[in-house]
């Protein structure tokens, strides 16, 4: 008897469940994987001459793609671009996570408001906004120039050091979010305890805090890798045309070439980079977690 | 089923096309069918009524008038120029044909939108670069016209003209030079002066793919006494110079924005927004035509095939393509027109590439050639120009 209500306990909560998601399901299927299917079906179709799309089943797209000598080096330079933004952001990110994450300020409330704010605002505004502080008469460079510091203007727009310095601003509340929901496990009880054992502060945090804080972090360097690697708006207003990533070679092939089968392997390759990923961090994860 | 026959009965004695009249006949047809079988008598009406549904309250109104759907560009002027020079006028002309503008950023995005409404078009007409065009008349996405619908046609310049008597040109406009006037006390004359020092760090060009990079290998490689279609090397050595002068390859938000603000002093350009941004900017901004010459850049005006107002829309394009909406189109926004016979103003004349004398120096491109090359020439680019 009790196995059998338990069972039917079971269904009907299972059946409640299948209710619950159903529509999540249903939205999320047409929004987002009709529109996959259909994008890795063009990648099969072919282009003839210039830009003429002709319905086919092939890989000659891919086989275009992965021969390109100079879509490795787009390839490469993404990721490159995406490690060193991700580093630089979860750097500059960790001390203010950490201290949202511990502050007892009756301000915390506000401090996290202030923090996220910049989600409110579009990141083409945002690029925008960087645009004009680091132009040549820019803010940053007339401060430079007023102190001394440097006689000609610095180039910091129009190239790849623009597009990095935006592209950490913009990925900082990405980072320091992820970093908080992470940080919630690190008791400061831990910490007292290592104090009291005679480690110092630096100690303490090398040998305690930091490596709590691991998963935190890698969470937070995940969600900064993954946003940079496909950031479209900001290497392509700030890059100058100078800036080559996956993600404006997929809007040229998409829109300006006209492409759609080579936009479209494009698009597939980059989401099969992204799962690569994805399975590299939960094994990370899991190494950081089994300690 | 043509669904050029509005559903009402034929509005001031007025006759259908022939199309509709044979549409007439299956109608009746189905009918004498239906005695023997109800079913088709059934749906007869209910096709008849989906026909005139589907064609939207909107398109085919009780009153007997046609809304044709034209797409053509959102921005820079041409929409609002184009509604008031040439759709208004063509609507108190025919008043039984309505034009709803539908508004898009690029020839490219425009393709994009016909391609996915192949099957079933709701667009009657498109206005895109020629280029573009091209490869929707090879995808089977327009059609060719009927030269009797259009009689004008017969009076398009040569350079206006496309094979197989797909969508005709409409505009040219041509590649230029755009400065800053306040920065920039002696008008350039020549695309050479890119090269002046004086400009360094101060230069915009749209790099290929976009058309403005492609245009002036295409120039470049006249003026160093060579041909684009044999080798375009030279032309290459030439811009790797120019490359560190160059403060943007990809101006945003535009080139007329950056020139006007004075980031920028020197750019390549289009003739027709640039002379509009000219005259809104109180003159800010300037444009010359080098004396080298230039590329022309023609907009074709396309029929869509499969569409449910093909007659109506080629009333349209007869009407785009006559003298009289050309020259006052021109007169609005300085695209030249296509048509040998349209008038203009001398003025007007001066600030477009229509004068004989300005047309002698364009340089003939071969669209479908260039089109094939682009990728290459792309690459070509950024390895050896842009990457300086």
């Amino acid at each position: 008897m009790p196995t059998s209500s338990r069972s039917s306990e079971g269904g009907t909560r299972r059946a409640a469940a299948a209710a619950l998601l159903t529509p999540g399901l249903l939205a999320l299927g047409v929004s987002f994987v009709v529109p996959l299917v259909w994008l890795a079906r063009m990648s099969l179709n072919r282009t003839v001459g210039p830009a003429e799309l002709q319905p086919d089943v092939s890989l000659s797209s891919y086989v275009d793609v992965l021969t390109d000598g100079f879509m490795w080096e787009v390839a490469w330079h993404t990721l490159w671009l995406g490690v060193l933004v991700t580093v630089l952001a979860v750097a500059v990110s960790y001390p203010i996570a950490l201290f949202l994450a511990r502050t007892r300020s009756r301000l915390r409330g506000l401090l996290m408001a202030l923090a996220i704010a910049p989600l409110l605002t579009s990141s083409v505004v945002r690029t925008f906004g960087w645009l004009i502080l680091l132009s040549d008469d820019g803010i940053v460079n007339s401060a430079l120039s007023t102190l001394g510091i440097i006689g000609e203007p610095l180039t910091l727009t129009n190239n790849v050091t623009g597009v990095v310095i935006a592209l950490v601003e913009i990925m900082m509340p990405y980072a320091i979010l992820a970093m908080i929901a992470g940080f919630g496990r690190v008791s400061k009880d831990l910490e007292d305890a290592a104090g009291s054992l005679g480690a110092g502060r630096l100690r303490c945090f090398v040998r305690i805090t930091f490596p709590l804080s691991l998963p935190g972090v890698l969470t937070g360097a995940l969600m900064v890798f993954v946003l940079t690697v496909s950031a479209f708006i900001t290497p392509r207003l700030m890059g100058g045309g100078r800036v080559f990533v996956i993600a404006t070679e997929i809007y040229d092939q998409a829109t300006t070439t006209l492409d759609w089968p080579r936009a479209s392997a494009l698009a597939v390759l980059l989401l099969l980079l992204f799962g690569v990923f994805l399975v590299l961090y939960q094994r990370l994860f899991r190494m950081v977690e089994g300690r | 089923m043509d669904r050029d026959k509005p559903c009402g009965p034929a509005p001031g004695g007025g006759e259908w096309p022939a199309a509709a009249l044979t549409q007439e006949r299956e109608i009746t047809v189905v009918r004498r069918m239906s005695k023997k079988a109800f079913l088709p008598l059934l749906l007869a009406p209910v096709t008849a009524l989906s026909a005139c549904s589907a064609g939207g309250t909107s398109d085919e109104a009780g009153d007997g008038t046609t809304t044709i759907r034209l797409m053509a560009y959102a921005t820079g002027g041409f929409k609002e120029k184009y509604i008031k020079a040439v759709v208004q006028p063509f609507e108190a002309a025919n008043p039984k044909i309505k034009v709803e503008y539908d508004p898009v950023v690029s020839s490219a995005e425009m393709l994009g939108r016909l391609r996915t409404q192949k099957s079933n078009p709701t667009v009657d007409l498109a206005i895109m670069d020629l280029s573009v065009a091209e490869s929707a008349n090879k995808e089977g996405i327009f059609t060719p016209l009927d030269p009797a619908a259009v009689p004008n046609m017969k009076d398009l310049s040569e350079h206006a003209k496309v094979r197989d008597g797909y969508g005709p040109g409409v505009t040219f406009d041509n590649l230029a030079l755009v400065y800053n006037t306040k920065a920039v006390t002696t008008a350039p004359t020549s695309w050479n002066d890119l090269w002046d020092p004086a400009y360094k760090g101060k230069i915009s060009i749209s790099a290929p793919p976009q058309l403005d990079g492609i245009g002036l290998t295409i120039i470049l490689s006249k003026d160093l006494g060579g041909d684009y279609q044999t080798s375009i090397d030279p032309a290459i050595k030439r811009l790797r110079e120019l490359a560190p002068s160059v403060q943007t390859w990809n101006p945003q938000p535009d080139t007329y924005t950056l020139v006007k603000s004075g980031k920028v002093h020197l750019a390549l350009a289009w003739n027709a927004r640039s002379q509009l941004q000219h005259d809104e900017s109180d003159g800010a901004l300037n444009v010359v035509l080098p004396k080298e010459g230039s590329i022309m850049q023609v907009n074709t005006i396309n029929l869509v095939k499969g569409g449910k107002r093909a007659s109506a829309a080629q009333t349209f394009i007869d009407y785009a393509l006559s003298p009289d909406a050309q020259a006052r189109f021109a007169a609005e926004m300085f695209y030249a027109p296509t048509n040998t016979l349209a008038k203009v103003d001398d003025e007007v004349a001066q600030r477009t590439v229509m004068t004989p004398e300005k047309l002698k120096t364009m340089i003939a491109v071969d669209w479908s050639w260039l089109a094939e090359q682009r990728a290459q020439w792309t690459e070509i680019w950024r390895k050896d120009v842009i990457s300086q």
